[in-house]
């Protein structure tokens, strides 16, 4: 699943990392443990203060690295060695206090889920011509694989390899846009096609956290480090997020009346599936609900694959997955379509709405039939219904 | 040589201009056209960067370009902040883009480090035929504006060393004050930096 520039990174810095706690472990960085474990203890008993803790933080680093740099430990060590032990120290203490600093602030929790639910809306509608992304740089396997990059962004809990996500993401666009210019003979357009395509990207990929993330990114990864081009990358996507959360009708190329109605009828789907979700969750006994909607209200036990994992699936599995897929795909199009109909027409004074979602239900039991007689098909799923 | 230079400076150079005004191609020139021994470059999408060698210092350019499109207008703040040069391009076929010049060059005055290197790029210069901005135009408003003016052709590589060449001068011999940080996204001020200033 992994590209093979992350494995290669996650090998390289777990191999910093231990080699940072081999030292650790030696005895004569007692002074040092003794240090990191009191500036640790110290942290719990203050109350949480993003930009004082970050400042704690950074001063830290200062300090160790001064330390670190006159031990008898690291006596001929080269620049490269040492960086690797302020890596591993960095992630060290990150990993011991990440629960203390990031997304610590109830607004922050706020703004990430309204960031999440405006990619959330975009990508019903979104598509590479409404930001003037031009059809040669229009490459659907390499999106995909930057979109990959920025959604691995929580798998990770050290600000360096949170950053690496993103840089990783940013490699790849950067790489479609070298190979276009060289191979369609196109006028490189820098910085004009990056950010366009880095916003689609991160609309496609609706990373999660994306503004905790960044700040965690931006307070606790060691500051010499946010130079150059990691530098360059990282602002790059606090540009992004910060024009999708200023993104209005006037932001895109796309008519300003389509753009509210697009948005509109979004906003609608999106409640349609949160009331689903409540429903689902508030309903003790889902099983006595009429028959054949149980399994469409979280959708999951129609979808066989949802708790696999990648060592499981076999080459038949693909079939049987692009199959899956394709019967996700109409029915989320039939129901953009029905929703977004009665909006667009505002003829019936009567809820629209309602009468929307009836034929739309209707729709999906309908399809929700034809997969279960699929599936009985098929003898070696994971899971039955 | 570099390797005798006394003086190393870091200095992040930010690329402003209308879309299609050549940016890009400007810096590429630039960047593949040098050859500084023991020294890397970087040539990226949008980023870049390359080392010149100067009277007694190295310089090296960090190079951030930044998306032309009005639509993006008011993120750049984010690119130019800390920046220790900015390159502002427009394409003498142009017009309009020298008037959205004229904005940045407005903006970062306003806005941006009081000791930023400025210059004025009239790029496209082989483009004579389809000339719009007449060179003197130019000329005297970056005068007015204590920038310095050069009209380039990245088709041609007329100017285009020298341009970052005198950028490089200048930025060794500004007596660096106390610059922002290149990176305070979200208004934190850092004390560490990684632009123009060297020591004195």
């Amino acid at each position: 699943m992994d590209t093979v520039a992350s494995q290669s990174s996650s090998s390289s810095s777990s191999v910093m990392f231990y080699d940072f706690l081999d030292k650790m472990r030696n005895p004569a960085s007692l002074n040092l443990v003794k240090s990191i474990k009191s500036f640790i203890v110290s942290f719990q008993f203050s109350s949480a203060n993003p930009e004082n803790d970050s400042k704690r933080v950074q001063e830290f680093f200062s300090t160790m690295e001064a330390a670190i740099m006159e031990h008898p430990l690291w006596a001929g060590a080269t620049d490269d060695e040492f960086d690797c032990s302020m890596e591993g120290l960095e992630k060290y203490i990150m990993t011991k206090l990440f629960s203390r600093t990031f997304a610590i602030s109830p607004e922050d929790v706020q703004i990430d889920q309204e960031i999440s639910e405006k990619i959330h809306m975009l990508q019903s509608f979104l598509r590479p011509e409404h930001l003037d992304i031009p059809p040669f740089l229009q490459n659907e396997a390499s999106w995909l694989l930057a979109e990959k990059e920025l959604q691995k962004i929580n798998a990770f809990r050290a600000p360096r390899e949170k950053l690496h996500c993103i840089m990783s993401c940013c490699r790849i666009i950067n790489n479609l846009l070298l190979n276009a210019s060289m191979s369609e003979n196109h006028v490189v357009g820098g910085a004009d096609d990056f950010l366009p395509v880095l916003i689609y990207v991160t609309i496609k990929a609706n990373p999660p956290q994306l503004h905790s993330n960044l700040k965690y990114i931006q307070l606790y990864r060691r500051q010499e480090k946010m130079v150059s081009e990691p530098a360059y990358y990282f602002t790059n996507l606090v540009s992004a997020k910060s024009f999708i959360v200023q993104l209005d009708a006037k932001s895109l190329s796309m008519d300003e009346i389509e753009f509210e109605e697009s948005m509109q009828a979004a906003k609608l789907d999106c409640k349609v599936s949160q009331l689903e979700a409540s429903q689902a969750q508030t309903d003790p006994l889902p099983s006595t609900r009429m028959h054949g909607m149980k399994t469409n209200i979280d959708g999951r036990s129609n979808y066989p694959y949802m708790e696999a994992e990648p060592g499981e699936l076999t080459v038949e599995d693909v079939e049987r997955l692009l199959s899956l897929y394709k019967d996700v795909v109409t029915k989320y199009s039939n129901l953009c379509r029905a929703v977004r109909h009665p909006s667009a027409t505002r003829t019936g004074p009567s809820l629209p709405v309602p009468k929307g979602r009836d034929d739309i239900l209707l729709q999906l039991e309908g399809q929700a039939q034809m997969i279960r007689e699929e599936k009985a098909e098929v003898s070696d799923t994971p899971k039955g219904c | 040589m570099a390797t005798t230079a006394n003086k190393n400076i870091n200095a992040k150079l930010v690329l402003l201009g209308d879309v299609g005004a050549g940016k890009s191609s400007l810096v590429l020139r630039f960047v593949k056209g040098q050859f500084v021994e023991f020294q890397e470059s970087t040539i990226g999408a949008a980023f870049f960067s390359q080392t010149l060698a100067v009277n007694d210092a190295t310089v090296k350019f960090e190079i951030w370009d930044t998306a032309g499109q009005e639509r993006y207008h008011s993120l750049a703040p984010m690119y130019y902040r800390g920046a220790a040069a900015a390159i502002i391009v427009y394409d003498i076929s142009n017009q309009a883009s020298f008037e959205r010049a004229k904005k940045w060059v407005q903006e970062l005055q306003a806005q941006g480090n009081p000791n930023m290197v400025m210059a004025l790029a009239g790029n496209k210069a082989d483009l004579l035929d389809a000339r719009k901005v007449a060179a003197e135009e130019a000329q005297v408003y970056a005068q007015e504006n204590g920038l310095f003016f050069m009209e380039t052709s990245a088709k041609t590589a007329t100017n285009v060393n020298d341009i970052f060449y005198e950028i490089a001068k200048r930025l060794s011999q500004v007596q660096p004050a106390p610059n922002p940080s290149g990176m305070v996204i979200m208004d934190r001020p850092t004390e560490r930096t990684a632009s123009a200033a060297c020591c004195s």
